[in-house]
């Protein structure tokens, strides 16, 4: 199948290196100390965040001077295209330890002992890209709700395919077969935080691919700082009033 | 003072100029935002000997006052055993905490004097409420509180008729009803 035609253009029309639109809100979970909705096109999941709080399972307290970092993913049954059945399958325990692995890497918990930190994320539509779009969403998240954090850790995805490499795979692309390079980092710090890569690709190739992705990565991070900001700016206007 | 919006991650000064306050941290010889919130440079104390001014971030979400070991806290006795007395935090100095903490005043910090022959159930009732300072964070299960001072221990508790006592001496207590006297570890209250 053709992903890229010859005038460059994707079968959503995108060009190789176009993200999808980003849609994202803060504050969308009344109950949550954090919350936040990310959308990638059609790709949407919303997140939400409790803590710090205190640890309610003791025995899950390995380390007495850090903050537990606990993460639950799951898909709604209408995300996909068929319905899906069970709710937690390997590949959303999978995921949950991905996304738990590099949030705990963002924040500090050395500030907060005997606390835990809960990230709740639902995918309300799938399209490909679910991993990043989890990651952004929980960073929002945790920024709504004021936990301290080195740095916004953003993800971003990209693929090579007929021989182009693509920014932000959507559904379609993502199930062509081909590389999918899922990266994670925090921009300022200039950090890798998650790297995964479910196919093969030569040394070279995957320097352009991962390069690719870093740039999507950093670009979406700009687009977060801005609805963070544009947030806070809220909050104080509605103080102020 | 200045301030701007900043995002975590955000430069916010640098470590020969600055020192990092609320919101900031440092990593090598840069300070970092934490949290999102406004930056705000507070000037140092003329008397304090670092004359670096302090760079902070304002956040919006209020968290919860956290018990820390040398804060001064307001709990309810829950439950007296014969080594120790469990209680539920409920104030951190003036403000009152937004979730549990569970605290455990052991027999040996009950008070100053004569550690060895503390009778728990003759020092603390379940439902006393108990002025405590915070000793540490204590074991996974339980803050450390100690009342090992004269300002500290029962401050309010209920007789047997359900009357609120009297404070008559440090160790006692007296029910306005029937003039009964019980036990108690008592905060000295005022002056």
């Amino acid at each position: 199948m053709e992903y890229v035609n010859p005038e460059g253009l994707r079968l959503d029309g995108r060009r190789f290196n176009e993200m999808r639109q980003i849609v994202a809100e803060v504050g969308v979970v009344s109950k949550a100390d954090g919350s936040a909705v990310f959308e990638m096109g059609n790709t949407k999941v919303i997140a939400a965040v409790y803590g710090p709080r205190e640890i309610q399972n003791k025995s899950q307290q390995k380390k007495n001077d850090h903050a537990v970092v606990l993460c639950e993913y799951s898909m709604a049954q209408f995300s996909t295209g068929d319905r899906r059945r069970q709710k937690f399958d390997r590949r959303s325990t999978e995921l949950s330890l991905v996304i738990r692995q590099t949030m705990e890497a963002c924040i500090l918990t050395e500030l907060m002992p005997h606390s835990q930190i809960d990230i709740f994320l639902q995918v309300l539509q799938a399209d490909g890209g679910t991993r990043s779009a989890c990651i952004n969403a929980a960073t929002l998240a945790l920024a709504d709700a004021g936990i301290p954090m080195r740095d916004l850790a953003v993800s971003c995805s990209a693929g090579y395919l007929n021989s182009t490499p693509l920014l932000d795979l959507n559904y379609v692309e993502d199930s062509a077969g081909g590389a999918d390079v899922t990266v994670g980092i925090l921009p300022k710090l200039d950090k890798v935080t998650l790297l995964q890569m479910d196919a093969k690709l030569p040394m070279e190739t995957f320097e352009t691919v991962f390069a690719l992705a870093s740039e999507g990565c950093k670009a979406i991070a700009e687009r977060i700082r801005e609805v963070l900001q544009e947030n806070t700016k809220q909050l104080e206007y509605r103080r102020a009033a | 003072m200045t301030t701007e919006l900043v995002t975590p991650g955000d430069v916010i000064g640098k470590a020969t100029e600055f020192k990092a306050g609320k919101g900031a941290y440092v990593n090598d010889t840069t300070i970092y935002a934490s949290l999102t919130g406004t930056r705000r440079i507070v000037s140092p104390l003329p008397e304090s000997l670092d004359q670096r001014a302090v760079v902070e971030v304002t956040g919006h979400k209020a968290h919860g006052p956290i018990p820390e070991p040398g804060s001064v806290v307001i709990a309810r006795v829950t439950k007296v055993m014969a080594r120790m007395a469990a209680v539920d935090i409920l104030c951190v100095g003036s403000k009152a905490v937004r979730e549990n903490f569970a605290g455990v005043i052991r027999q040996q910090d009950v008070r100053a004097t004569e550690i060895d022959k503390v009778d728990m159930h003759q020092s603390f009732r379940a439902g006393d409420i108990v002025r405590a300072m915070v000793l540490s964070l204590g074991d996974a299960r339980a803050y450390y509180l100690s009342t090992a001072k004269n300002e500290l221990g029962v401050v309010s508790a209920e007789s047997a008729e359900g009357e609120t006592m009297v404070p008559i001496s440090w160790t006692e207590m007296q029910c306005p009803l029937s003039g009964q006297t019980e036990q108690r570890k008592v905060a000295k209250v005022g002056n």
